[in-house]
């Protein structure tokens, strides 16, 4: 990771638990996932991205924010781009997260599950999944950049990474 | 599944069952570490879950943990939480050895901190045992280095599985006037949350 984008980092907008945002062009966001997915469906040409803090696989009917389940973000996700111009076609997927925290031992492990989910419905919208960094037991701090389509993923006590 | 936020009488009466348990950690811990060491229970609070770590004011910076899981019908997660030179001094204190300066954590090192926070945790279960009649079991000790966002994130699942406000209860220590940046936080599961709001109510 070089400097610049450590500043980036440093100003970009946060995604907390279940929040969903939109950047345009050089705007960027940062999200700290575990369990969650953080996923990032961005249209390359338009410099156009939407960002989800994805808490659970399902809403199962409950209500509240979109960006918090799976079935309801991605939807949210498409509709957001689809405002900016966007068409369902173009977009293409990237997502990180789904640890399973705490060992086997720990609760609820539901980082799995998260990301089964987010995989099923992108593919059931026919937006490709172009890379993904998920699993393993450790928490991960990401940066999305809309206009590159990328997101840095840093995991505790390992060398950063572009995805 | 609750959507409702919990009354503010409830959240205080609740405060004082956690704070009789918090008392009894803070005598299990001044005997374990050979010193007086306050616990207090600054915090029982219910917020929307993305507000929750903004509440607890963490974020991308990393911290040790010790993580205690309960099993059994009524869950929880118990997290004993420093930033890096806090918990090596722990450790240090507790292995009577000079804190390691060394990027890697010993096995001594994690030892020290995993059976601190099982005869803290043990302590603060028992009592809630006791209060509420249900028994709490905790796991092993898990040791956990991380980003403090991955760490709570993680602990909240068990409430956020079926509720959108999460209840949380965050406890500081001192060490006679002097603040200790090492925190635990106690994220009770819906279910064992259901039993203890019921608790407060038949007592309030």
């Amino acid at each position: 990771m070089n400097a610049t984008t450590f500043i980036e980092a440093k100003s970009a907008a946060l995604v907390r638990m279940g929040e969903t945002v939109l950047l345009r062009q050089t705007e960027t966001a940062r999200s700290v996932v575990g369990s969650c997915a953080g996923l990032m469906i961005y249209h390359r040409r338009l410099k156009l991205a939407a960002v989800a803090h994805i808490v659970l696989p399902e809403a199962a009917g409950r209500s509240g924010s979109p960006g918090k389940f799976a079935d309801t973000a991605i939807p949210h996700m498409i509709d957001l781009l689809r405002r900016e111009g966007a068409e369902r076609v173009s977009l293409i997927a990237k997502v990180a997260g789904g640890a399973q925290m705490f060992g086997a031992a720990g609760p609820l492990q539901i980082g799995d599950a998260n990301v089964r989910a987010v995989t099923a419905i992108l593919t059931d919208f026919g937006i490709p999944l172009q890379a993904k960094s998920v699993g393993g037991a450790k928490g991960r701090k990401l940066t999305f950049y809309s206009d590159r389509g990328e997101i840095t993923v840093e995991v505790a006590g390992e060398t950063p990474f572009i995805l | 599944m609750s959507h409702n936020l919990t009354a503010d009488s409830t959240l205080r009466i609740l405060h004082q069952v956690l704070s009789t348990a918090t008392n009894h950690a803070s005598a299990a811990m001044c005997r374990w570490v050979d010193s007086v060491i306050t616990l207090t229970l600054d915090d029982v609070t219910e917020v929307p879950l993305e507000d929750a770590l903004s509440r607890l004011d963490v974020g991308d910076e990393m911290v040790i943990a010790v993580v205690l899981t309960l099993h059994g019908n009524e869950g929880g997660t118990l997290l004993l939480m420093f930033d890096e030179l806090n918990g090596r001094q722990l450790a240090a204190t507790v292995a009577r050895r000079p804190a390691s300066i060394e990027p890697k954590w010993t096995e001594i090192e994690i030892s020290a901190l995993n059976e601190t926070g099982n005869i803290l945790g043990c302590a603060y279960m028992n009592a809630l045992t006791k209060l509420i009649d249900v028994e709490l079991v905790p796991s092993a000790p898990y040791f956990v280095r991380d980003f403090a966002a991955s760490v709570i994130e993680q602990a909240l699942m068990a409430q956020a599985i079926s509720m959108d406000n999460v209840l949380i209860c965050n406890t500081t220590f001192h060490r006679g006037d002097q603040d200790l940046n090492w925190n635990v936080i106690f994220v009770p599961s819906d279910r064992l949350r259901i039993k203890l709001e019921a608790t407060v109510e038949l007592i309030g």
